[in-house]
């Protein structure tokens, strides 16, 4: 097949596919119309900067508002109280334990000297009442 | 940063400010709109010929433009074309591809034995023209229909090649990025489609 009865036909299907595409009738063109003002209104919408967009906040913020109640109501509820408190008592301990003023390095020494004491200790409060 | 040798300039600037950013959307939406409206029509004819349903091209057409304006409108315009067609195919293709499976499970379930598509059509789609058709138009009707059904019957890439690069006017380099192939890939496709379409078509065209 020759260079030129390919070109003859090449330029015969164009022009064949283009007659079909003029043809189109109203049903088909007026739904692309429709189509392409759905793909415009799309972009647009997509275009906007981000930060003026409601949607993006709408999550955030429901997040936000859910974790602070959920912090206020854990703060008030007797488990966080306790917790709260537990938290404060054991910085009160660690601060005795590890004061740097006189006496400090005493309290320490004491704590590892006695510490046979405290588990004998320990271990007879677990066992219930002395006999 | 701006400085203004009085208030009385500085206020008159607020006042009339440079243009604002809607002028730029609306300008991009300007030139998108043109995009879509130039090739609406070819992209809907080369679904068609692909799927054969008018509704489906519809369909397919739509969701490429979707897609586009999306997810790809940010690109520079000259990419907007090969970018188009390449989610035009894809979506050919996952059609195709949803048909044949649909088309295996219905051949294991009992069915009415009529299309049920033929049933819903409007009746007066059906009814024939009144005006009898120029025969030269008739011609190249028959003479279309004869080059779809062929190219139907063509592999995929090389339907794909002589549509983009034939109907579309593409250059081999703009085909081969809207096929995602090489585009010495492309000429071969291309010159394969050329030679079986005028193989089948030799006799009748």
């Amino acid at each position: 097949m020759s260079e030129r009865e390919n070109d003859a036909f090449e330029t015969r299907s164009r022009a064949l596919f283009q007659d079909s595409v003029d043809g189109l009738d109203m049903r088909i063109r007026s739904r692309l119309t429709r189509a392409r003002s759905m793909a415009l209104e799309a972009a647009v919408e997509n275009r906007r900067p981000w930060l003026f967009g409601w949607k993006m906040w709408a999550p955030a913020a429901g997040v936000t508002a859910a974790a602070i109640l959920g912090l206020g109501l854990w703060i008030g509820s007797p488990i966080g109280h306790q917790a709260a408190t537990l938290a404060e008592s054991n910085i009160e301990d660690l601060d005795l334990v590890a004061a740097t003023d006189e006496g400090s390095s005493d309290a320490m020494e004491m704590l590892q000297d006695d510490i046979d004491f405290y588990d004998f200790a320990d271990k007879a409060a677990n066992s219930g009442p002395a006999a | 940063m701006a400085r203004f040798d009085t208030l009385n300039t500085a206020w008159m600037v607020w006042d009339n400010p440079a243009p604002a950013p809607e002028g730029a959307v609306l300008e991009y939406t300007r030139e998108l709109e043109k995009f879509l409206a130039e090739i609406e029509r070819r992209a809907f004819r080369m679904a068609q010929v692909a799927l054969r349903d008018p509704d489906d091209a519809l369909d397919v057409v739509q969701d490429a433009m979707l897609k586009l304006t999306r997810s790809y409108a940010s690109r520079p315009s000259p990419e907007w074309r090969p970018l188009f067609y390449r989610i035009l195919e894809n979506g050919i293709r996952d059609l195709q591809r949803r048909r044949t499976v649909r088309k295996r499970v219905m051949t294991w379930l009992p069915g009415p034995k009529e299309d049920p598509e033929n049933e819903a059509q409007d009746p007066l789609e059906n009814v024939a023209d009144s005006a009898p058709p120029i025969p030269e138009k008739l011609m190249q009707a028959q003479a279309m229909q004869q080059l779809e059904e062929s190219l139907r019957a063509l592999p995929a890439r090389q339907r794909e090649a002589f549509m983009l690069r034939n109907f579309e006017g593409m250059d081999v380099a703009e085909t081969a990025s809207a096929m995602a192939c090489s585009e010495g890939s492309v000429k071969t496709h291309y010159s394969r489609a050329v030679h079986a379409l005028r193989e089948q078509l030799g006799e009748v065209w």
